[in-house]
């Protein structure tokens, strides 16, 4: 039986902290920043963004959101660019794979991604001298001139495929397959599952009136939901599309 | 014009004889393992012969692939026998604590996710599928690195045509693909790569 | 037979036709390509059996259990451990990549003299002489390890004194053990067991105090909820993180804090809603408030009775402001449920160091000081530190052990409503060039024993005590353990051992007087309320390559 592997990101217990953030990066090898890197160039699998209301003094609201790469279910845009086919829905799992070994660094993918939620190896990855022995082994190094993406931390995935088979059991145990930012959330902000099964805690989470999806109305089919209670959030979400990395994208 | 066609013969000639027989000489070349192990002949001294005595399969599912010290110290604390390879090992890697380097034929590159769990337990293949009858060897295998790639000559395969190759002889991606493809098992990139 | 150019031409087609005919091209083409993805630069992550570890992280002084995945013998990932019962399984962002801080190019690996590279040796020389010359100073920012009681037992045989820098965290229950009597480190806040919180400017959900311990707490029993079981009221100038989530916010002036609290502690007292205390904040209290706060009078009052709405209440406050802990014991939160808590019968009293290090001929800092204390150059400093965090170099830079490379034990951390002990086990060898603070002086005396001894001293005093849980794979009663070398060892591979929380007893506060405001305190950011004096790496992705957060306050990152 295949999965749909998703989230449910509950927007009024993130606090914006970050752990979320570095323990993508520490996970994925993704390399320290150079140090011409910015928010624009930065890599950030998993980026926070910051939310306001706009309105000044006692009257503001503040929040974050977390965004990562949506996993688009249906004609999942940075798969139908690929002239590498470097990118694919696994069918297993319904994640959005992105195979760093195959692209060519055309950015065309960047440019369909709806959410931005891809970035570009700018420079080539440098560690200083001896720290790449705490790379982690299950996640490949990637060179300059590739895209990356989140991949829904796939080596925890593989590891838990090897130690269900170690086990002699067909599936994985979902406590083995949790990515590392779900892991990480203080808050417990995220909620991580399969969405196609209906008994899991996520799809429950996922069909919550609360819920909603980024851009929901361009039909990319999303596996990233997000809960909130305020309704402050929910319009902004509705009315603008996140688009680019400048401070004033952030407020309405 | 006769003239030119045997020119061009003997350049045809020359490419062909230099293509099949002196390439495969110099694109690999012959490295050492730090010591002598023979497979058959330990098997025979230890009674250990089958392949999981000293490459196990952990209930974790991960795969020890060349045993470390560990499991070679659980016999030889000191000197079993007489051979110089032996003494070789106990002195200068068990002692110290120093894992030998071997170069290891089946070396696949970082971007490579292979679990032997899968394969072996799940998918009941024998090691001798893919790793051919190395086990009962009692002949040194000689290490033949690619000068261009650092990869070990076993996962091109020996035949350099690619032709003829008996199992384990060749560990390269498309052999990989057809026993899946052969078997109806399909993964997708990610299912084997990281 | 004369051999022309036309013959090199036509045998070159030849051999090119040929070629064509062989593996070369193919092969070459192949083999070029995998070339070109092995660039000898393009670092390689370790290959090697992976393990699952268990220690505690040392960064700070909230000791989180870790679990860290070791490929090879090198942590290649760290995570929470779910079962903790304090962390929960949460970490702060900095904990995530700490195995990368080994590796920072700012690592100490060679005694530094002025400047220059110097041996042990010389430190070791110059250590003594200035002993000789002066009393010593040892000044210590993390007390109750095993350690600190080394390095107390040296001062002390050595005609030095021991003094302690606490935490801003810390600092916060200074008044209370002041009043009391009591060791600063034996209170704690029970906050999981109150209903409302007050905090002025306490970052309580980013970065104060153990991460997961409230931030678990509120996640449960607050978020996203319109009535929620715990009600936290931030009370900050700005709308910082935590005060974003808060259930309620009230802005006020900068530096009012302790106006409001008095302000407050009037309407409180005044309108009946506490029960009659002998302190009395001054008449003009809420007039004060009003005046200071930039609030109304009657926000005020709304205030205090929204805070007493759902009992117990706990103001926190960021500093040592004597004037917010005054309003607790109006409150009635102290010594009582869900209040500030005794938590320890420790009476050891630390006794805070003074700014200046006058009349001291040698100092010396352990590695948990914070880079920003510098004692003034009255002394000769022998700073120890596992990272060079830049500027004011000190006398003598003594390189430490980084990240999980020395064994040491982690006492209860600031603000816990309980003992708790833990032994964060090093899972690295400990370089060669690194010595600890106690490995140093037990170079000088050798009556000095090593911390493994001391550490095994307390798991003793544990067991013996009989009291307690230790939380580990499983949850086992400290009375149910046949030896101490078995509670060791359970605490070695992580486990935490926790103490009965006191049954709650009023205490005899001793404040007659409403207290004077100390200065204003400002609630810190991240960057200051974390101690690593350097960042992991891929910290960056939280202010340089995104817009998240500011760029931490340092020249040194």
């Amino acid at each position: 039986m295949s999965a749909r592997y998703g989230m449910v990101i509950d927007l009024d217990r993130c606090t914006g902290c970050g752990a979320c953030m570095v323990a993508c990066a520490a996970e994925n090898n993704v390399p320290p920043a150079h140090s011409r890197a910015t928010a624009r160039t930065g890599i950030t699998p998993m980026l926070v963004r910051r939310l306001s209301n706009g309105t000044p003094g006692a009257d503001a609201r503040e929040a974050f959101i977390p965004i990562t790469c949506m996993q688009c279910g249906h004609e999942t845009p940075c798969v139908s660019v690929c002239p590498q086919q470097a990118v694919e829905v696994d069918k297993a799992t319904g994640i959005v794979l992105q195979m760093p070994q195959r692209c060519l660094g055309c950015r065309y993918c960047m440019t369909a991604c709806p959410y931005h939620a891809r970035y570009f190896n700018w420079w080539d990855p440098q560690w200083p001298p001896g720290m790449e022995q705490t790379l982690n082994p299950g996640v490949s190094v990637r060179m300059r001139g590739v895209v990356e993406k989140c991949n829904l931390c796939h080596a925890r995935y593989h590891a838990a495929t090897e130690k269900a088979a170690g086990a002699g059991e067909t599936q994985i145990d979902p406590l083995d397959y949790v990515p590392a930012c779900v892991e990480a959330c203080p808050t417990v902000a995220i909620l991580f599952g399969d969405l196609a099964d209906p008994s899991d805690p996520v799809s429950i989470a996922a069909d919550s009136p609360d819920c909603f999806r980024l851009l929901a109305q361009i039909g990319t089919d999303p596996k990233i939901h997000y809960k909130t209670t305020q309704d402050w959030i929910r319009a902004l979400a509705d009315r603008n599309s996140l688009r680019s990395h400048s401070p004033e994208a952030q407020h309405v | 014009m006769r003239r030119n066609g045997l020119v061009f013969l003997v350049g045809f000639s020359i490419a062909l004889i230099a293509g099949w027989a002196v390439f495969p000489r110099v694109l690999y070349v012959s490295r050492q393992q730090p010591l002598d192990f023979f497979h058959k002949t330990h098997a025979e001294k230890s009674g250990l012969t089958t392949c999981d005595s000293c490459h196990v399969l952990g209930s974790d599912g991960q795969f020890t692939g060349i045993p470390r010290n560990d499991i070679c110290t659980a016999c030889h604390t000191d000197k079993l026998g007489t051979s110089p390879s032996e003494a070789l090992l106990v002195d200068n890697y068990l002692k110290q604590s120093r894992q030998p380097q071997w170069l290891i034929y089946s070396q696949q590159p970082a971007n490579v996710w292979f679990s032997h769990a899968i394969h072996t337990k799940r998918a009941g293949l024998s090691c001798a599928a893919c790793h051919g009858n190395y086990g009962e060897s009692d002949q040194r295998k000689i290490y033949q690195q690619n000068r261009i790639t650092g990869y070990s000559r076993d996962i091109w395969g020996h035949s350099i045509s690619r032709l003829r190759r008996l199992p384990g002889d060749g560990m390269k991606m498309t052999d990989c693909e057809n026993c899946h493809r052969r078997r109806h098992v399909e993964v997708g990139c990610l299912g084997c790569h990281q | 037979m004369t051999f022309s150019r036309r013959d090199l031409f036509i045998g070159g087609a030849g051999i090119a036709a040929g070629i064509a005919f062989t593996p070369v091209p193919w092969k070459l083409l192949g083999d070029v390509s995998i070339w070109t993805q092995n660039w000898p630069w393009i670092p390689q992550p370790s290959r090697g059996p992976v393990e699952s570890k268990r220690s505690v992280c040392t960064l700070c002084a909230a000791g989180c259990g870790i679990r860290v995945r070791m490929a090879a013998g090198w942590p290649v990932g760290i995570s929470g451990v779910a079962t903790n019962p304090i962390t929960k399984g949460a970490l702060c962002p900095l904990a995530f990549a700490a195995q990368q801080l080994n590796f920072h190019p700012q690592r100490l690996r060679a005694v530094r003299h002025r400047g220059r590279t110097a041996s042990w040796n010389d430190a070791q020389a110059a250590f003594q002489k200035a002993c000789q010359d002066g009393p010593l100073l040892i000044v210590d920012s993390r007390p109750g390890r095993a350690a600190s009681s080394i390095l107390q037992a040296f001062a002390a045989t050595h005609s030095g004194d021991y003094r302690v820098l606490l935490g801003q965290d810390s600092q916060a229950l200074a008044p209370y053990a002041a009043w009391n009597g009591v060791a600063t480190s034996a209170l704690g806040y029970d906050l999981e067991n109150a209903r409302t919180i007050v905090s002025f400017g306490v970052s309580l959900l980013d970065g104060w105090g153990t991460p997961g311990r409230f931030t678990r707490l509120w996640s449960e029993k607050a978020a996203g909820r319109s009535d929620p079981e715990l009600r936290l009221m931030q009370i900050e100038p700005s709308l910082s993180r935590t005060a974003a989530r808060a259930w309620r916010w009230t802005a006020i002036r900068p530096g009012s804090d302790a106006a409001l609290a008095a302000g407050l502690a009037h309407v409180l007292i005044e309108e009946h809603l506490v029960n009659p205390h002998q302190l009395v904040p001054p008449q003009t209290s809420l007039i004060d408030a009003v005046a200071q706060t930039g609030l109304s009078a009657e926000t005020i009052r709304a205030l205090a009775h929204t805070m007493v709405q759902r009992r117990p209440v706990v103001a926190l406050a960021c500093g040592s402001d004597p004037t917010i802990a005054a309003l607790n014991v109006v409150l009635g939160a102290v010594g009582t449920s869900g209040g500030v808590v005794l938590r320890s019968n420790s009476r050891v009293l630390e006794i805070p160091v003074e700014p200046s290090t006058k009349g001291y001929s040698a100092v010396l800092l352990d590695d948990t000081i914070p880079w920003g204390f510098d004692p003034q150059p009255n002394a000769e400093v022998f700073r120890f530190a596992a990272w060079d965090g830049g500027g004011n170099q000190g006398d003598w830079l003594l390189p430490a052990p980084g990240f999980l490379e020395a064994l040491t034990d982690v006492p209860a951390a600031p603000a816990l409503n309980a003992e708790t002990y833990s032994i964060a086990q090093n899972l690295l060898p400990q370089p060669e060039q690194v010595k600890t603070p106690v490995q140093f002086l037990a170079q000088i005396d050798s009556t000095l024993p090593p911390v493994e001894k001391a550490i095994q001293a307390r798991c003793q005093e544990i067991f013996h005590a009989k009291r307690g849980v230790v939380f580990g794979e499983q949850v086992v009663a400290v009375a149910n353990f046949e030896s101490t070398a078995k509670l060791e060892e359970q605490l070695r591979n992580g486990a935490v051992w926790v103490g009965e929380p006191r049954h709650p007893a009023p205490w005899k506060c001793a404040l007659q007087q409403w207290p004077s405001a100390t200065s204003p305190w400002h609630s810190a950011d991240w960057s200051a309320a974390w101690d690593p004096v350097v960042l992991p790496p891929l910290a960056t992705k939280l202010y340089q390559e995104s817009d998240l957060r500011e760029a931490p306050a340092r020249s040194n990152t």
